[in-house]
């Protein structure tokens, strides 16, 4: 039994390792092409994140919406609704926090505090919630609806960043910050990291309770790989999928209220560099595992990160990153089939 | 040394997937210009043994000898330059494109060397045609033919490029009654012609009709080889099992007695969204104790019945009640509390979730019933033990709890779905062509656990169109034809003539 796990764990594991080395052995060739300092260059991509306890800090705040945004994708995509529209919620979520905690100022901290998360959860997981209706009823294509919502949250959002509630005190498209004390403190020992990221670990690990050992999370699953049985062995499927909606925008709701609360204290347009994207992306690099996924975003952001550092200190331009993240995903997904089909 | 009678010769042939062994030690002789089954149960390792031949897996162990040569098939190239053509279960054919087209997709006869030579590739294939006598046109559109028409046109294409062996891999899977006849004869033809055949089946009826020797396979080796004439089909079943055949069915003439009505139906009426009529006007109760057979030619509404009872599609008028409860406006889960067990008549339709293991596909409906959750969470413990005596009970071969489904041979998966629900015992269950793609020996199973639930006192619905299995296990046999149930029949009047004429839809005034 316990033999049978270490080797499947091996397995699970081994495909995305050798993906990674690949890419960071092919990246290196194309950066030694273009420099002449090329360790240099790659020591910062991979390990300036650890150079110092401020730059950890950095790579942990970057990972944290990743990651939420990545466990909600997980939820939908696990109930066989093809999610993209991350970004849209995540927008929905900081901005909501961000009215919240502005204009209710006056409330007690511990009262404002949880309402401020409770609203972005609440607007990303109406945002969630639409498109998976619109599917289960009118078998409306989630692609399309998910992806158009993007588009309106973004456009409202900064329509309402430049205008209604702008700080008008400073510069740029951004609101008023939230009252201090409703700031997330920071991790102890590590100065400027959000303890969000303690938030996003820890429901990195109830994501894989609720969906691996549960009753519910197992009938989510069997309206999303094969609806036709789940109907037939009694799942309610319809209102599994619309939860997993619910669940899979309030998860990035909340990543853009923690974003408000933690990182950036006030509502800034444009403030997400596609992290609706990139969560995706961790999502699907990590085959849809809710701990994989938490790897995956760590990953991305140290690349992220690790990417600045190196335009900084070498004439290698951040770039690099995104010819690196492209080859990583050609390589996960081109990876050979080992196990032959029989018949 | 060779003899000049033998084309293809294969020894000690041995592969293994894994850990697990598809094929101990196949040997088997094909002679020149016979037609020579090779027969086994699923999983006994005939699709394996096919595969190596058609360049597609290496065989572990073993040499091929074709033509008094060793050869090596390292891919389905050099099968096909050696004269080795194949057939698939599953069709590789452009659907888009004319029969013509897909005869020499791939390997175009061109003209100045650039231009495609449309007009010799159809005369060719006509030719063709015309020489076995296929009865195609060769300027169709292949979506435009019928399921045995584009098996047609799959084994032209292994004929086009002159295949001295041709396999033909479960060719009537695919394939209705009237069809099978027609291939049949299309074999015959090829015969006559002197082609070789190598045809894969599990069907004892097929391997009679159309061979000349039958080699039966059990487990990944070649038991025997028989010449078709001298064999039994009984023989051959007992080849296959590896122990004698009991196909279950009730005893004539015993009288049986049956209790209260389980389920019952009154004036059930379905339409479809343009108003066509799916079932009209169904009234019939099963008693406890009772297996009542629902015939019929697929497509006369026994899918919609049978969706209607689960509850999976609505109805538009009447009642169904199960135990005395109303249920017609019931959903799927609360009916099954209410007693109904439901195999659904396509397993990977409704049956399963094939990327789901095993465990989680056999608890499906099973996870508070009995006791898998603990404090709210699935124990995976408990989970791992219901999944094992499960798959001990049922013998679902080559499962462990924790593998996907899909690894799963058809008949295993069945044997899962069976297992799934009849572990709450209900008190009716509706099976729907249990047997479909199963061989003898997973489908006598499945008939034993049908009639050991009746003699539990459970209401049976069999819906099958297989009429053999109508017969062997119904005590009362009812009859569906274009939505409508005809008539239903004591097992004792009924007959192969008096059901086949009701399924046909006539027959009514014989009442």
């Amino acid at each position: 039994m316990m033999q049978v796990r270490t080797r499947r764990l091996v397995q699970a594991l081994g495909g995305p390792l050798a993906a990674i080395v690949l890419t960071l052995a092919l990246g290196f060739v194309l950066v030694a092409a273009i420099t002449d300092q090329p360790i240099e260059a790659y020591r910062e991509l991979l390990f300036a994140n650890f150079d110092s306890l401020g730059n950890f800090a950095l790579f942990l705040n970057r990972a944290t919406p990743l990651t939420l945004i990545a466990l909600g994708v997980i939820f939908s995509f696990r109930a066989g609704i093809f999610n993209v529209g991350g970004e849209g919620q995540l927008y929905a979520g900081a901005i909501s926090a961000t009215v919240v905690g502005v204009y209710l100022s006056g409330l007690t901290p511990f009262l404002l505090l949880p309402l401020s998360i409770l609203a972005g959860v609440i607007a990303g997981g109406i945002l969630g919630w639409i498109p998976g209706v619109l599917k289960v009823r009118l078998a409306v294509d989630e692609v399309v609806t998910t992806l158009m919502l993007n588009i309106i949250t973004l456009l409202a959002t900064s329509y309402l960043a430049n205008g209604v509630i702008r700080d008008r005190s400073s510069y740029g498209a951004v609101s008023r910050m939230v009252p201090q004390s409703i700031w997330l403190p920071s991790i102890p020992w590590v100065p400027q990291a959000t303890s969000g990221f303690i938030v996003a670990v820890l429901l990195a690990v109830a994501t894989w309770v609720v969906l691996f050992r549960t009753e519910w999370g197992a009938e989510l699953r069997a309206a999303g790989t094969n609806l036709r049985f789940a109907q037939a062995v009694g799942v309610p499927a319809a209102r599994r999928i619309i939860a997993s909606m619910w669940i899979a925008g309030g998860l990035a709701g909340l990543a853009g209220a923690l974003y408000v609360l933690g990182i950036g204290h006030r509502f800034e347009q444009n403030f997400s560099p596609a992290y609706g994207l990139v969560g995706l992306t961790c999502a699907l690099l990590a085959r849809i595992h809710p701990i994989g996924a938490l790897a995956t975003a760590l990953f991305y952001a140290m690349m992220l990160n690790g990417a600045a550092y190196m335009q900084i200190e070498t004439d290698v331009p951040r770039s690099l990153v995104n010819l690196l993240t492209g080859l990583l995903v050609l390589f996960m997904t081109a990876r050979l089939r080992a196990a032959p089909r029989e018949a | 040394m060779a003899d000049p009678e033998i084309l293809l010769k294969l020894e000690g042939i041995a592969k293994n997937f894994g850990e697990k062994q598809a094929l101990a030690r196949v040997d088997l002789e094909i002679r020149r210009g016979e037609v020579h089954v090779i027969c086994g149960e699923n999983g006994a390792g005939k699709s394996t043994l096919m595969n190596i031949l058609a360049g597609i897996h290496a065989p572990d162990a073993g040499t091929i000898t074709l033509d008094g040569r060793i050869v090596a098939i390292p891919d389905p190239v050099a099968a096909s330059r050696l004269g080795i053509g194949m057939v698939h279960q599953h069709f590789a054919l452009v659907p888009s494109m004319t029969v013509a087209e897909n005869l020499f997709l791939g390997r175009q006869l061109l003209r100045f060397g650039i231009f495609c030579d449309r007009g010799a590739m159809i005369a060719r294939t006509r030719e063709l045609i015309e020489q076995y006598n296929f009865r195609l046109d060769p300027e169709a559109a292949v979506r435009t033919l019928s399921v045995g028409q584009r098996q047609r046109v799959e084994i032209l294409k292994a004929l086009a490029f002159d295949a001295s062996i041709l396999i033909l891999d479960e060719p009537t899977a695919v394939l209705t009654p009237p069809e099978v006849d027609e291939l049949i004869e299309v074999i015959d033809g090829l015969r006559r012609r002197g082609r070789t055949i190598l045809f894969i089946t599990h069907k004892l009826r097929e391997v009679k009709a159309v061979s000349d020797r039958v080699t039966i396979i059990r487990q990944g080796r070649s038991i025997a080889t028989h010449r078709t004439s001298d064999v039994s089909e009984a023989d051959m079943a007992r080849d296959m099992v590896g122990r004698d055949v009991f196909l279950a069915g009730r005893k004539r003439g015993v009288a049986r007695h049956f209790g209260e009505p389980v389920l019952r139906l009154s004036g059930v009426v379905m339409n479809n969204a343009a108003g066509k009529r799916l079932l009209d006007d169904i009234c019939f109760e099963v008693l406890a104790g009772e297996v009542l057979g629902i015939a019929g030619v697929d497509g006369n509404g026994q899918t919609e019945l049978s969706e209607a009872i689960a509850g999976l599609m609505p109805i538009q008028a009447g009642t169904i009640s199960l135990d005395g409860r109303d249920v017609t406006a019931v959903g799927v889960g609360d009916r099954q509390q209410a007693g109904l067990g439901f195999i659904p008549e396509d397993r990977l339709d409704r049956g399963l979730s094939t990327v789901m293991s095993v465990a989680e596909n056999v608890a499906a409906t099973n996870y508070r019933r009995s006791g898998l959750l603990k404090g709210g969470f699935v124990s995976q413990e408990r989970l791992q033990r219901f999944a094992g005596a499960r798959i001990a009970e049922f013998d679902v071969r080559g499962a462990k709890p924790e593998t996907p489904a899909g690894w799963l041979s058809g008949g295993n998966m069945q044997k899962l779905v069976i297992a799934r629900e009849m572990e709450r015992d209900p008190r009716l269950l509706l099976v729907c062509q249990p047997t479909r793609g199963l061989d003898i020996g997973a489908a006598e199973f499945v008939h034993s656990r049908i009639l050991a639930a009746a003699d539990r006192g459970r209401a049976v619905l069999l819906v099958s169109s297989e009429l053999s299995e109508i017969f062997a296990l119904s005590d009362r046999i009812g009859v569906m034809y274009s939505g409508r149930l005809m008539r239903i029949l004591d097992r004792a009047e009924a007959s192969e003539e008096n059901v086949g004429q009701l399924m046909n839809g006539g027959g009514q005034e014989a009442a």
